[in-house]
């Protein structure tokens, strides 16, 4: 693991994401599964 | 699932899609919004979304544990809730070390090792000394050697140095333990000799194909990278007949691997056109698929291999191959013809263990099932090696996920123990794994093996999604512990 920036806040359980503001997909009936990576 | 770059251009994020062949969507976020908005600013992190929108589960690790969570968030249920405890021993004079620092020596680098030497030098800033040795250099992730068998993964591919643990302070020994001798707290190796203060043996089983009669030359090894690499060769020239997966003998590891592997050769068959001119049979000593965990799971894998009309051959208790007529042959029963046998060799603790000292009535060592002590001071026994009975009287499963916990609960007794303190950790028999369906799909069980008066496990439906995951948690666990 590494910290890119401590200062965020990130997200609780039941917080709305708005995937459409943010272009991300829509979630499936199993849900959508989100992974922040660094390839290096 | 997708997966996001943070603050990574479209061509990074491009060349790693490349690289690792990922079939989801691989998003840049070049200007970090995404990440900035969704993260707590560190990486791996992942966030799972109910199909509602909103968060149901989120974490900066990634292992079966958090998946487990993020299922039974999915399923609505309320997640077990973790057993009490049992109180640990109370505390003997903390062991001072025979420098004032502690050698903490950890023998075998497959799940448990690597586990066990991680969390233990997160706990100490170098104070005191852990070892780990390992006849082989390279850690190897089993799991994978079922992709290897397809063509989906290089061997190259699921193995890593061990010896990149020493850039994280452990010392790696690249040896044969040729014995414990636990009078004197000593490990000898061909090269040296190590005295210990705290000894974790996590040595796995030995496979013993060479106990089988003509194994070598009729028989390809599912649990060796060698044998994978052989299957896939075979499976590759394969223009039809009867593929034969057998389970030799009882307990054998990874207690779905035999019917993944079916179920995988099924679709690797499909796909080359010659399924229909071949036969895929699964011959085994159990009654049912995956016994311990159930009848319930029985009757699913069993459905499941029904409906990809793989024959299912339980009781069988094999006797003997005959390489000459490619025939295997079960005590008291018909020879079955086979032209491509992929087979399961008997296990056994290692030669090390059995000499040592350490082996129960059951062969293998047996420990106190939350505390993973032996009967010897200052000496634990994880994963594959040991011997843990559950309350149903079978045994708990070999498995690389119960080595992995089982790892964590030891590395925190130790440490705590070492800074003069009681440990309650505990392991709390809990335990998941994916099971491999090929075509891109995967199962998912889970449950609580200590739960009486029988282990109280779920398999979850077959989904794209768990077979992603499955994935994921492979690169994951390729790069965490390194």
């Amino acid at each position: 693991m590494k910290v890119l920036d401590e200062s965020y806040k990130g997200v609780s359980e039941g917080t709305l994401v708005p995937l459409n503001e943010l272009g991300l997909p829509a979630p499936t009936t199993g849900g959508l599964l989100i992974v922040f990576w660094k390839g290096q | 699932m997708v997966y996001v770059g943070p603050f990574e251009t479209k061509e990074s994020c491009q060349s790693w899609k490349d690289e690792y062949e990922l079939p989801f969507p691989v998003i840049s976020d070049e200007d970090g919004a995404i990440f900035k908005q969704l993260s707590n600013g560190w990486v791996p992190y992942t966030i799972l979304v109910g199909p509602d929108g909103k968060v149901q589960l989120w974490e900066s690790e990634f292992d079966e544990a958090g998946f487990a969570a993020a299922v039974e968030k999915l399923y609505r249920e309320p997640a077990e809730a973790q057993p009490e405890p049992e109180p640990a021993a109370r505390l003997a004079p903390q062991p001072a070390g025979r420098a004032g620092a502690a050698t903490i020596v950890i023998l075998g680098g497959g799940a448990g090792g690597l586990v066990a030497a991680y969390h233990l030098r997160r706990r100490f800033s170098g104070k005191h000394r852990i070892v780990l040795v390992d006849r082989s250099p390279d850690h190897l992730f089993q799991s994978s050697l079922l992709w290897h068998m397809v063509g989906q993964r290089r061997a190259d591919q699921i193995r890593r140095p061990l010896s990149d643990l020493t850039r994280r302070g452990i010392e790696f020994i690249n040896d044969e333990v040729v014995e414990i001798d636990l009078a004197n707290k000593l490990v000898k190796t061909h090269s040296e000799k190590i005295d210990f203060d705290y000894l974790i043996v996590s040595l796995g089983a030995q496979l013993v194909p060479e106990t089988v009669e003509g194994f070598d030359e009729m028989a390809l090894n599912l649990y060796d990278p060698k044998g994978a690499g052989m299957i896939n060769a075979a499976l590759e020239s394969f223009s039809g007949g009867r593929v034969g997966v057998l389970v030799t003998s009882m307990p054998f590891k990874c207690p779905a691997a035999p019917y993944e592997a079916a179920l995988l050769v099924d679709s690797f068959l499909r796909k080359k056109g010659v399924r229909n001119k071949s036969e895929i049979h699964v011959y085994t000593p159990e009654h049912q698929p995956m016994p311990v965990a159930g009848p319930v799971m029985g009757e699913a894998i069993t459905k499941v291999l029904g409906k990809r009309d793989i024959r299912y051959h339980p009781l069988f208790t094999f006797e003997k191959m005959q390489p000459g007529t490619h025939t295997i042959i079960p005590s008291g029963g018909e020879p079955e013809k086979v032209d491509l046998l992929i087979a399961v060799p008997p296990h056994q603790a290692p030669d090390v263990v059995r000499s040592s000292g350490l082996i129960g009535a059951s062969g293998w060592i047996p420990v106190d099932k939350h505390t993973l002590r032996t009967e010897h001071e200052g000496v634990y026994a994880i994963g594959d090696v040991n011997s843990v009975r559950l309350a149903n009287g079978k045994t708990l499963p070999m498995a690389g996920v119960f080595a992995h916990y089982e790892a964590k609960v030891v590395a925190e007794q130790i440490a705590t123990e070492l800074q003069g303190q009681r440990s309650d950790a505990a392991f709390s028999g809990k335990g998941y794994c994916w099971l491999e369906l090929g075509g891109g799909k995967a199962g998912f069980a889970g449950g609580n093996f200590y739960n009486e008066p029988e282990p109280s496990v779920r398999l979850y439906p077959p989904m794209r999604f768990w077979h992603w995951g499955k994935v994921l948690f492979e690169k994951w666990w390729l790069r965490h512990w390194f």
